[in-house]
Order: C-alpha cells, then structure tokens, then sequence
C-alpha cells in the first residue's frame, strides 16, 4: 500500500484516513472494549476451572467462520476505498454491498449462537463466565449494526455520485468504524472461544 | 488512466496479500483453540497472533502506517496493554 493511495489531507498532515473525529469515537471504544477485556481476563484469574468447563460449551466453529466474516467484511470496505480513491464510485459501492453483507452474515451465525444458548437455559445470570460471554458479544454485535448502517449509508451516497476520486471522507470515515469493529473482534474470539 | 490503474495494482496486491496473511494467523489460532491446547507458552502464542493481526488491520487497512507516531503508538499501546493484561491475568490464574 503506497502513500499514493492516502487521501491528500491524510498525505499532508500525517492525520489518519477520513473524518478525525471519527478516530476519537474509535479510540475511545476501544478503551470501553479494552476495559471489559481485561475485567474478562482479571474475573477469569478468579474461576478459572469455571471459565475453562463453560468454555468448553461455545461453538468455536461459529466464531471462528465469524472471524473470516468479519476480516473478510474489513478486506471488501478496504477495496472500496481503493475503488473511491480511483474515481470508481460504482465499484466502491459493490464492495461496501458485500462489506455490509457479510455483516449481515455474522449477524445471522452470532443468532444462531444466541439462540442455541438461551434455548439451553443459558442467560447472563447463568455463571460469571456466561455473564460475561453474553454481555462482550451482544456489545460488539450491537456495534456491528452501527457499522452496518454507517456503510449503507455510506453505500447510498457513494451510488448517488456523493463521492469522488478527490473527495471521500466519508467512505474514509465509515471504513475507519468498521475496521474497528473487526479488529476488536479479533481479540474477543481468542480471549474468549480459545484462551484455557 | 494508466497512472490510476498502477496506483490500483499497488494498492491491491499488499491489501489481498494482507487479508490472506490474517486468514493464515485466524487458521492457527482456530487451530490451537479446536485441539484445546492451554498452557504459558501457547497462550503467550496465540497472544501474540493477535497483537499481529490488531497491528495488520490498524497499519494497513486502517491506513495507520502512514500517519504521525502518535496515532500509531495510541493503537499499539492498546494492543500491548490488553494483550499484556490479558497474559498477566493468565499467569495470576496458574497460581
């Protein structure tokens, strides 16, 4: 990736790809999602034959596709900055289609996963690590239908002709949200489905 | 035209080559997790996949690489400080 691809305002000022606010939500979700990985990671120091029995009991299959989803999602918003920066606002919008669909996808299996454990009389007051299993994933789920509704958004202004080669901040700004959807995902499945 | 179309090869190559990087280190992890491996050194492991694949997405989809120092060292010391976090509160659990 070369520094022909950034955006001029990214090139000049060495500030990230898209609205700068944008980065301070995202850095500031981080924090949350920090937060609660680590009172994960400190409760689960506490239970641990608890936690690792519990654990035993998710569909690591599941969030694992889930995982290929959600980087595969992150992999189409990059193509669709790509096609924007060249001026392909058509193509840009296909790739936000199948970033936004695969969305859709991780929601659908994440339901899937919900349903199995409330169907087995699993709820957040089951144990700690339910609780916590429960609360992390339905927090990141719910953030994965904002990022969902911020690219079609994005998606529909793009069809329209909002964007062009010399200005997208916004599809900058909306890829920003859903790459940090995707990378907080990335350390919620091995801290939550793998790590015993 | 030509110019643009170069600039699109670039930009796609390292980008595919990325996502097929992250399936790879996703594989291993899924591996370590489907065989039930625990212990130090595998979570330390798979601790650190992570840290590569959050530094992956945040430098080349994100686009952090090519920004100030300051922007880059907010993301990796999150990374760093939940992934330490995490590997502390694994070593506390062995006791």
């Amino acid at each position: 990736m070369s520094t022909t691809e950034l955006s001029s305002d990214a090139r000049q000022q060495g500030t990230p790809p898209g609205d700068l606010a944008i980065w301070f939500f995202i850095y500031a979700e981080l924090l949350a999602f920090g937060v609660f990985f680590l009172a994960y990671a400190f409760a689960r120091a506490h239970h641990v034959e608890l936690f690792n029995d519990s654990q035993r009991f998710l569909n690591r299959e599941s969030g694992a596709i889930n995982t290929v989803v959600l980087i595969t999602s992150s992999y189409f918003v990059v193509r669709a900055v790509a096609a924007i920066r060249a001026g392909l606002a058509r193509q840009c919008a296909r790739w936000l289609g199948g970033a936004i669909g695969l969305g859709a996808v991780f929601l659908v299996i994440k339901l899937f996963e919900f349903h199995a454990k409330f169907s087995a009389g699993i709820s957040l007051s089951t144990n700690t690590f339910y609780m916590f299993y429960l609360s992390l994933t339905i927090f990141h789920f719910m953030h994965v239908i904002l990022g969902m509704v911020i690219l079609a958004a994005v998606m529909v202004k793009a069809l329209r002709g909002g964007y062009t080669a010399e200005q997208h901040t916004g599809v900058e700004t909306g890829a920003s949200y859903w790459h940090m959807v995707d990378l907080v995902w990335l350390i919620l499945f091995p801290l939550v489905y793998v790590i015993r | 035209m030509n110019n643009i179309e170069n600039q699109r090869k670039q930009f796609i190559r390292p980008c595919t080559r990325i996502w097929l990087a992250l399936l790879a280190l996703t594989a291993v992890t899924y591996g370590i997790g489907h065989m039930e491996l625990g212990g130090t050194h595998i979570v330390m492991l798979v601790l650190a996949i992570s840290f590569i694949k959050g530094e992956m997405v945040a430098g080349f989809f994100m686009g952090l690489r090519h920004t100030g120092l300051l922007w880059r060292a907010i993301m990796a010391g999150w990374l760093l400080i939940v992934g330490g976090g995490i590997a502390i509160a694994y070593l506390i659990g062995l006791k």
